[in-house]
């Protein structure tokens, strides 16, 4: 603690020369500490756990509200704050406010509002979500919508540098947080829907300069891979990705408006140096306008903090027709895998797909269905590692102009962005489900810089001859590949999962429910809390002059809340009306808050 | 225009059967349109309109245009498409030439789903 006080006390300068290891020395060091949320998942292996225990399976019902705070910003809040010592740092939606509020009085110490033109509201077409800052050295660093990296003094609030990380008016937007593994601050880009090439930047934390970039598609050396270094799973063993591994699997140049955007949760493995995210869909939706495998769009990367350089690469969906973006977190965690224990990479997949890899390597371990409605494959095939692609649910063979019904799971996939959490204690993963199918129909469309480069209409609706509702908590055996408990909801979990050493999972709901279930017996429900709007936030927890709270953003929005609703009214087939969005107004609108429980004083 | 015009209403002459006509668009069985709306249902699809407003219209982030068809006048309903409404998340279509060059065509699509004559969101040309 005392290097690290001496290290914030110093004048900006000098902590420039203070160099590399202390930023990954002072993150490592909040985070290691449970009273902190220091870090948007807690933790850089994505496990979202923490070692509080105060509040716990016995206790948890006694839970109440402590304080709420209205952010003032109406759609949906993604994301949590982060908490440091006595501060807490909370983030919204677009305009991107930033409020530095000190614990012990719950006054805001700073605001920070960013001046961004609003023509990128529209550009974030259908939602302005913000999933939250990052916090290392003294400084919180904020992803702006328009691209706009930003570092603030977290003393002050006052911008230390920003930097611009793509051309909004191209549709390169941001919503994800930024991240911070050593002297980096990592952050991806967003726009598969107009068409932007997917890339993930690293800049210095003290300066904002660029460090390094690498595409998701293109040239190899474009996208920092070694033809012969780099390596992927091919014919049931890792192999190097070998020359051209992205351009020899698209038509002409379809790769440089071919998507593969990277707006998930980064995690990191200190020991390997490596940093694991996913990439997007390529675009566009129409699979016809790009034949081939759009590489490495749908992809697992493990890359080199230092350099960037590509370690391995895993393609989850070869030739989307779906859209089922491959950015959903990397979770990771040591654990048994067939028998023996494994550094491994835990992914839920939008495709429907729960995959366990050996994250040293990128080795390909299990490959299981997390819903069993998935139908659009019948199983990963584990030589080639690719998905076996069911015909009739094909929207490529189908062709354009045909609607494919009753594709499971819908675009939004059987998990979105909502990050899953994992438990020491059981050693299960505890993940947010969409239980909802589609029909997808791909038509020609045009590139038109700055303009939605789509390319297909669909309709989602619950997932049919099911229990009705668009959503599942789920416990799942990453070894096994197993579902080994399954608790419906009403609609999708789009909220980000906590587990704690008290033996919690806790999750929110679309309809503003925080719920806090027993990890062992998931079907326990044993809190539940009606939010003032619908939650699609991160439940975290921290720890404040001896008290642990626990806290969740409220604010319906997103593709959940608004895209969910696509074509749930039905007008032209058989199904009719479900009135899925219809009915969640029933119960929530619009409006964005922080909600903070604890117990009650003895 | 003036030309489709006449087109719909020999459209209309001919077809002795439940034809829904107005001016700017011909709609058989609810669903069968002209060549020309047919364009406008294009334009739509194209622009990915349904992302904000709906597969069918209906609203979701963006209103209802069953409903805003009712109150927009041809003209404000140009110049919204072309200039948006930025602040609230409607993106200028001013650079986008399928939007642009049939804005009629698309005004017509979906002033034919907002007085109910076409009945779903997915029209077909009428053979």
């Amino acid at each position: 603690m005392r290097v690290h006080l001496r290290v914030l006390a110093l004048p900006l300068a000098l902590l420039a020369a203070a160099g590399v290891a202390q930023a990954n020395k002072d993150v490592e060091k909040l985070i290691a500490n449970p009273s902190n949320w220091a870090m948007q998942a807690g933790d850089m292996y994505n496990q979202r756990y923490s070692k509080l225990k105060q509040i716990n399976t016995s206790n948890v019902g006694k839970m109440q509200v402590a304080w709420t705070f209205s952010t003032g910003v109406l759609r949906g809040h993604e994301g949590s704050p982060l908490v440091i010592g006595d501060m807490m740092y909370l983030h919204s939606p677009f305009p991107n406010k930033v409020f530095a509020m000190d614990l012990n009085t719950q006054t805001l110490k700073w605001k920070y509002e960013p001046k961004q033109d609003p023509a990128v509201i529209p550009q974030m077409c259908c939602d302005t979500v913000n999933r939250g800052l990052a916090y290392a050295e003294g400084k919180v660093f904020l992803q702006q919508a328009d691209s706009v990296l930003v570092a603030l003094d977290a003393k002050t609030g006052k911008v230390v540098w920003s930097v611009k990380n793509g051309d909004p008016s191209l549709g390169a937007v941001n919503t994800n947080a930024p991240h911070i593994f050593k002297d980096k601050v990592i952050t991806g880009i967003s726009g598969g829907e107009w068409g932007v090439r997917g890339f993930v930047a690293a800049y210095n934390i003290n300066n904002g300069e660029l460090a390094w970039k690498g595409y998701s598609t293109g040239p190899d050396d474009e996208m920092l891979i070694d033809p012969n270094t780099t390596t992927t799973w091919k014919d049931g063993k890792v192999q190097p990705v070998g020359a051209d591994s992205s351009l020899s699997t698209w038509q002409d140049d379809q790769w440089k408006i071919g998507g593969g955007t990277t707006w998930g949760w980064y995690s990191y493995d200190k020991a390997l140096n490596l940093m694991y995210y996913g990439s997007g869909n390529p675009s566009t939706w129409n699979p016809a306008q790009r034949p081939g495998d759009n590489k490495w769009s749908m992809a697992i990367w493990a890359r080199d903090v230092d350099t960037g350089k590509v370690k391995w690469v895993y393609q989850m969906t070869p030739y989307d027709e779906w859209d089922f973006d491959g950015v959903n977190e990397m979770i990771l965690a040591d654990i048994n895998v067939k028998g023996k224990p494994t550094k491994a990479l835990v992914h839920f997949d939008r495709n429907g797909f729960g995959y366990t890899l050996d994250r040293t390597n990128g080795a390909l371990l299990v490959a299981k269905k997390y819903d069993p409605a998935v139908n659009w494959a019948t199983h990963v095939d584990m030589k080639s590692g690719r998905p076996q692609v069911v015909s009739r649910y094909s929207t490529a063979q189908n062709g354009p102009d045909v609607n494919t019904k009753g594709v499971c799971p819908a675009a939004l996939g059987s998990k979105d962005q909502q990050p899953a959490a994992f438990s020491p204690g059981t050693g299960l993963f505890y993940v947010p489900t969409n239980h909802v199918c589609m029909d997808y129909e791909p038509f020609q469309v045009e590139y038109v810089a700055g303009q939605p480069y789509v390319g297909a209409t669909l309709a989602m609706y619950p997932a049919p001859n099911s229990h009705g509702g668009m959503g599942n908590f789920i416990a799942w055996d990453a070894n096994a590949g197993k579902i080994v408990q399954s608790k419906a909801e009403k609609f999708s979990v789009w909220s980000g999962v906590l587990t704690t050493a008290g033996g919690l999972a806790c999750y929110g709901t679309l309809e503003g429910y925080l719920k806090c279930v027993d990890a062992k017996n998931i079907n326990k429900e044993l809190f539940k809390f009606k939010t003032p709007s619908g939650i699609i936030g991160n439940v975290f927890t921290y720890q404040h002059k001896g008290k642990q709270y626990l806290g969740v953003y409220s604010g319906i929005g997103g593709w959940a809340g608004i895209g969910l609703a696509a074509g749930l009214e039905k007008d032209a087939d058989g199904l009719g009306a479900v009135g899925g969005y219809r009915e969640l107004a029933n119960y929530t609108d619009l409006g964005g808050s922080l909600t903070i429980f604890t117990l009650p004083q003895k | 225009m003036n030309l489709f015009r006449k087109v719909s209403f020999v459209v209309f002459l001919l077809m002795s059967c439940t034809t829904h006509a107005a001016d700017l668009y011909t709609v058989q069985e609810g669903y069968k349109v002209d060549p020309e709306t047919m364009k406008g249902f294009r334009a739509w699809r194209a622009a990915a309109c349904d992302r904000c407003h709906g597969a069918n219209q209906q609203g979701l982030v963006g209103p209802s245009l069953i409903d805003r068809l009712k109150v927009l006048s041809k003209d404000e309903f140009a110049k919204t498409v072309s200039e948006g409404r930025l602040e609230k998340g409607m993106p200028s279509f001013k650079t986008s030439s399928i939007v642009m060059s049939n804005i009629d065509q698309l005004y017509a699509y979906l002033k034919g789903r907002s007085d109910g004559a076409i009945t779903r969101s997915k029209v077909e040309p009428i053979k």
